[in-house]
């Protein structure tokens, strides 16, 4: 018994590097390489979004990802100057600029006055233009359209360029998602959602997996079927009856019958389920010596659970933890419904979505907004990480 | 090989500091407002007072939503109601949700007629009396077809006007470059006939005609059941079509399959269709209009409704980079005259109010209308005779309205009014399926076969 | 707004400290009111034992077992209920939506589906989950790596249809390819695909994306699992003389087993409801329908209650050969008494 008086969930392991996989000894290269593959793999996708939430939103529809990294072959469009604009030049009439827009920094490596043919003609090369004179464009941008006649044109004719543009990225995409509007009080409503929707339901469910595990009474293998049962059923199911519920109370005594009470409540039980049915094998899994010893000495189940199985099931309760924050925390159905979709009740999916547009145009904002709405549920994860190693010593005295 | 028609690009976030104060720049009292209309319906409404909440398809910030905030903001000012609005992207199912658990919002607004009609049947909707179904037919332009979209079956069974058309949107639309018409000297074509020798001409010069894209999520196949519906109203009656819509003629029948083959004729042809067929299902709709803007251009034309232009690179220019010209009738079948297909929300009461009921009368001034047509980047149409046309924010938006205002038969998206199995269903999968593969009369044996199983 | 964070702050240590009221008061109660010490008869002492042990484990369970018969058990029935009426729910209809179901060709194909993402995805989830835990638990980096594993997770359904909408994206043969799957085709000379399209393969491909999720989960719990694992017993088996291979099949697979079951059977049940994937990337269409996603469309896209209901009854009852075989499990594992 007084060998787990210790705290359990003490990150030991992670200091002790004899820890127990470690004397495994496959191919250390071998092993290496297999992970690398396999994380490669499943931060491929992540990486594409990534890129292209610090690319440009034309340019995503029309080119991969991959290539925004290197200088790529871009073409473009550009108006020559009117006929205002030119100026005589020893009898010469010459209309000059640049067909790039200031701040970029291509390299124009042909030009053409067709958008069939946008690179018919090298840089440098005379281009007869249809209105009259002849153009040349260097490798900046530049051109000189000359003519030895006056210009008369009102509106300047379009021509077109082959350029190699270096790799550009943009933040316009974070900049307009962090500065949406309502955007801060979404953050602080997902917030105000989660966080008792994560903690309630951990609690009800340790009790409850404590008496499936370790209290034998009529029925238990019955309740845990149940219990499993109960993790198919559909949210979507559940629904309309229990905001008819919410509705009739909300008659009956008065008070909205939408708000941060019944999406908590809603939460935790559609959460429960998983809680129980995790913590339960978790708990089951727990040394069978120390609860019988501790048995003997006449503690009760109470403070049996309290003392000895709560802190040593700290590691599945913060697993459980991360899942159900992160569920709650990226749900979208559930608020909707249950808080309202009023602009000052929106939660950080339901803002982002809308900011996808009612037809998903603006969709490239979704990437960075993906991006957004990951920080908090990355920053639960590795705050919780630590605690996933199970305390030594109940693992020792289980095998001793 | 792409990008850049317009280097000059506007940040996003400047874009939005600018169009948060448009709201503001109405002012009550200047521009050439019907402020008359809004004085009148305070002198009315004044001392109203309370609160009212609005369920709406409208979430774009800035955007559609923003502007209807616009309008529902003067409302406020004049009557002291209180709104909510609120919106979502599953909007259908979350008013379905809320109407049978009984906690609808004062007023849902939905673009889908069928949808309200079963709501009306439930039972869950407010009639509007008869005056509503006068005061449209006099006011609106072809009046009588907009009163019949919000006119349905109550539980009891009588046929009531449970809704008020409200925000207009016209779908015959063929969207184009004017830069590489005139580059490759092609005119606008004012005939069907016209458009595929268009069509045959681009082809004989290398270039590929159509962009069309399907894709749209759960939704996919939607776009095409425009294409369909409008192509219904050019070669078959408005009679027929209506029967259509009701199933009385059956989706199978010889004159569907003939629209859906005319569909299929373009579609169907690898070398019509930028991508080619294979692409036509998967590409987004949003991401097909792009090809008009590529260089060279993927495509030269492309059929959507007005709000596609919301979709176009940042900065292009109506006139210039892009245009739209009206999809034209079948010189063959001059007696069908200029045939619209249009959509639009209708506006209904989910629980009844006094702020409500005079929500509904604000709808009737010409200002209500107003201030939403001159919200810049809106894609706001309105059939109200009443609204002054030169406060529209834009040419082509006014060029639209006039379509809209000169159609010989209007006609409202079809899929819309269809039960929601069919025209939010089996329409949309078979169309897919017609693209990817199944013969026209296949795809509307499918369809209906899908209709007698309801 | 700082305001509503403490408020749901409050929430949280109302919740706590009337939770653990409830518990420690209920207990209290329980042991003052039914004693077996020297101050009863023997008779009532043993009988009051007795009752005690049989109410206490109620205790424990009354307030999940309150949650779960409001939220999930009513609507349960209120399903089977709505199942057996038409589409509005105002007439009985007997089984007709039962056979509705069995004749129509888009119920029997998402049925097929089904099967075949339960027999993919928790398999295949499972054991990505088990060799990252494995591999990662003994290289310095195999927390790092274990981050990146679990990021799928933290990524919102939305999130992640706009990602794989990138992998699977199709431009025609002349175009430039946007997704990388299809750029990887037709760099090794291949003609670009139309992934999501293309029968039967799309639907493997959203299993791909489920897997690429659940797989996080997995791992999470497994690692957990492992590590929890004596050192002792795996230093016996190499003293014995097992290797590497060995010590993972015969020590390691057989110490995790419940945990292994637990985690198949979460991600069998996460596939049973799987509907944001397929709803957001194809929408059911190309024959890549699904239970989950037939319910929704049919309950809120075409409003029939009934037909609706009954897909979720369907969903309900291929869950029960999970269910009979979590009992015999839970029977089997004998806590203490």
């Amino acid at each position: 018994m007084s060998t787990v008086s210790a705290s359990p969930a003490a990150p030991a392991a992670t200091a002790e590097p004899a820890s127990a996989f470690a004397r495994l000894r496959i191919g250390r290269i071998a092993a290496n390489l297999a992970l690398l593959l396999i994380v490669a793999l499943w931060t491929f996708p992540t990486a594409g979004l990534l890129i292209s939430s610090v690319r440009d939103a034309d340019q995503l529809a029309l080119s991969g990802w991959w290539t925004s990294l290197t200088t790529s072959e871009a073409t473009g469009a550009a108006a020559l100057g009117t006929a205002a604009d030119q100026t005589d030049e020893d009898g010469q009439y010459v209309i000059s600029g640049d067909i790039l827009a200031d701040g970029t920094s291509f390299t124009v490596s042909a030009v053409g006055i067709t958008s069939r043919e946008p690179g018919a003609f090298g840089v440098g090369e005379p281009v007869e233009m249809r209105d009259g004179g002849i153009l040349t464009v260097d490798e900046t941008g530049a051109y000189r359209w000359t003519s030895a006649t006056p210009f008369a044109h009102e509106r300047g004719p379009r021509v077109y360029y082959v350029a190699s543009e270096p790799p550009r990225f943009t933040f316009d995409n974070y900049v307009s998602v962090l500065t949406a509007n309502g955007i801060g009080q979404s953050f602080i409503n997902s917030l105000t959602v989660a966080i008792p929707a994560t903690v309630v339901p951990i609690l009800i469910a340790a009790f409850a997996a404590y008496a499936l595990a370790w209290m034998s009474f009529p029925g238990r293998g019955i309740l845990v079927a149940i219990i499993v049962g109960l993790l198919v059923v559909p949210l979507q199911m559940s629904l309309i009856p229990i905001l008819r519920i919410y509705n009739g109370i909300a008659l009956t005594f008065g008070g909205e019958a939408k708000g941060y009470l019944g999406v908590w409540l809603a939460h935790t039980a559609f959460g429960l389920p998983l809680a129980i049915f995790l913590l339960r094998n978790y708990m089951v899994g727990l040394p069978r010596e120390i609860m019988e010893s501790a048995r003997m000495d006449g503690a009760t189940h109470f403070q049996i659970f309290v003392t000895m199985v709560l802190p040593l099931s700290f590691p599945a309760l913060a697993s459980f933890a991360i899942f159900q924050f992160l569920w709650v925390w990226n749900d979208l159905l559930v608020a909707l419904i249950f808080l309202g979709s009023q602009d000052t009740e929106l939660v950080l999916t339901g803002r982002l979505v809308n900011l996808l547009g009612t037809r998903g145009n603006n969709w490239e904002l979704l990437t960075a907004g993906a991006f957004v709405s990951m920080i908090v549920p990355l920053i639960v994860f590795f705050s919780l990480q630590r605690y996933f190693v199970r305390g030594l010593l109940a693992g020792s005295v289980k095998g001793g | 090989m792409h990008k850049t028609l317009l280097a000059g690009v506007s940040t996003l976030a400047l874009a939005m500091t600018a169009t948060a104060g448009f709201a503001q720049d109405i002012v009550r009292g200047e521009g050439d407002f019907s402020w008359d209309s809004l004085d009148a319906f305070e002198a009315e409404y004044g001392d109203l007072g309370g609160q009212l909440t609005f369920w709406t398809p409208w979430r774009d910030d800035p955007g559609d939503a923003s502007q209807w905030r616009a309008v529902v903001s003067f409302f406020e000012e004049a009557t002291g109601v209180s709104t909510q609005l609120g919106s979502s992207p599953n909007y259908e199912e979350q008013a379905r949700i809320d109407i049978a658990a009984g906690s609808p919002a004062n007023i849902t607004i939905l673009p889908q007629p069928g949808l309200l009609a079963e709501f009306a049947a439930q039972g869950a909707l407010t009639d509007l009396g008869d005056d509503a179904t006068a005061w449209i037919n006099e006011n609106y332009a072809a009046g009588e077809s907009w009163s019949a979209l919000g006119q349905f079956e109550g539980q009891d069974g009588n046929v009531a006007q449970y809704a008020f058309p409200f925000k207009q949107e016209v779908k015959s639309l063929i969207w184009y470059s004017p830069v590489n018409f005139d580059e490759m000297g092609y005119e606008v074509p004012e005939t069907m006939e016209g458009l595929f020798a268009l069509q045959d001409q681009i082809k004989a010069d290398g270039g590929t005609p159509w962009c069309v894209g399907l894709e749209s999520g759960g939704a996919t196949g939607w776009p095409a059941t425009d294409w369909i519906e409008d192509l219904m109203l050019r070669t078959q009656t408005p009679e027929d079509y209506d029967a259509w819509v009701s199933n009385e003629l059956k989706f199978n029948d010889p004159k569907v399959v003939e629209a859906i083959e005319i569909f299929g004729s373009i579609v169907k042809d690898d070398a019509n269709v930028a991508g080619g067929t294979a692409a036509v299902a998967t590409t987004a709709f949003g991401d097909s209009p792009l090809g008009l803007f590529t260089i060279p251009p993927q495509c030269y034309m492309h059929k959507q409704a007005s709000f596609i232009a919301s979709f176009f690179p940042d900065g292009s220019e109506a006139g210039s980079d892009y245009d739209f010209f009206y999809m034209p009738p079948y010189e063959s079948e001059a007696d069908l005259g200029r045939p619209v297909l249009g959509s639009g929300t209708l506006i209904s009461i989910t629980r009844d109010s006094d702020a409500a009921r005079a929500f509904i009368e604000y709808l009737k001034t010409p200002i209500a209308h107003e201030i939403w047509m001159a919200q810049p980047n809106s894609s706001f149409l309105t059939a109200h005779t009443g609204a002054n046309v030169d406060v529209y924010s834009s040419d082509a938006l006014r060029q639209q309205g006039e379509i809209l205002l000169e159609a010989t038969t209007f006609r409202f998206d079809g899929s819309d009014m269809m039960p929601g199995a069919i025209g939010a269903g089996s329409f949309w999968t078979g169309m897919v399926d017609f693209v990817n593969g199944l013969s026209a009369q296949q795809a509307a044996d499918q369809i209906q076969a899908s209709w007698d199983n309801l | 707004m700082i305001g509503q964070v403490l408020n749901a702050i409050l929430a949280v240590v109302v919740a706590l400290v009337a939770a653990g009221a409830y518990f420690w008061g209920s207990n209290w109660l329980l042991d003052k009111f039914l004693r077996s010490d020297a101050g009863v008869s023997p008779g009532a002492s043993v009988r009051n034992d007795r009752l005690r042990t049989s109410i206490r484990p109620w205790l424990f369970l009354a307030p999940a077992l309150l949650f779960l018969s409001l939220y999930l058990v009513y609507p349960v029935f209120e399903t089977v209920r709505l199942s057996l009426m038409n589409n509005n729910s105002t007439r009985f209809i007997g089984l007709s939506n039962y056979l509705w179901a069995i004749n129509d060709a888009n119920f029997r194909q998402s049925l097929l589906n089904n099967f075949l993402w339960l027999l993919i995805v928790p398999a295949l989830s499972t054991a990505f989950g088990l060799v990252i835990a494995v591999l990662a638990d003994r290289l310095w980096w195999g927390n790092i790596a274990k981050s990146l594993v679990f990021m799928p997770m933290a990524i919102s359904f939305v999130g992640a249809s706009v990602i794989w909408r990138f992998v699977y994206a199709y431009r025609g043969p002349d175009q430039a390819q946007i997704g990388v799957l299809n750029a990887l085709a037709t760099g090794m000379g291949f003609a670009p695909q139309n992934w999501l399209t293309n029968i039967p393969w799309n639907s493997f491909l959203l299993m791909v994306i489920l897997i690429w999720i659940q797989t996080g989960f997995a791992m999470v719990i497994l690692s957990a699992a492992l590590r929890g694992i004596p050192e002792e017993t795996l230093e016996a088996a190499r003293i014995d003389g097992a290797n590497e291979v060995q010590i993972f099949f015969t020590i390691m697979i057989p110490q995790i087993t419940s945990t292994l079951i637990v985690v198949w059977t979460t991600i069998t049940i996460t596939v049973l409801k799987v509907f944001d994937i397929v709803f957001a990337m194809t929408g059911g269409q190309f024959q890549t329908e699904v239970l989950a996603n037939l319910m929704y469309s049919w309950m809120f896209r075409s409003g029939d209650f009934g037909r609706g209901s009954t897909i979720a009854v369907v969903i309900l009852i291929a869950v029960m050969p999970i269910m009979i075989w979590n009992i015999r499990n839970a029977n089997r594992e004998q806590g203490t008494r």
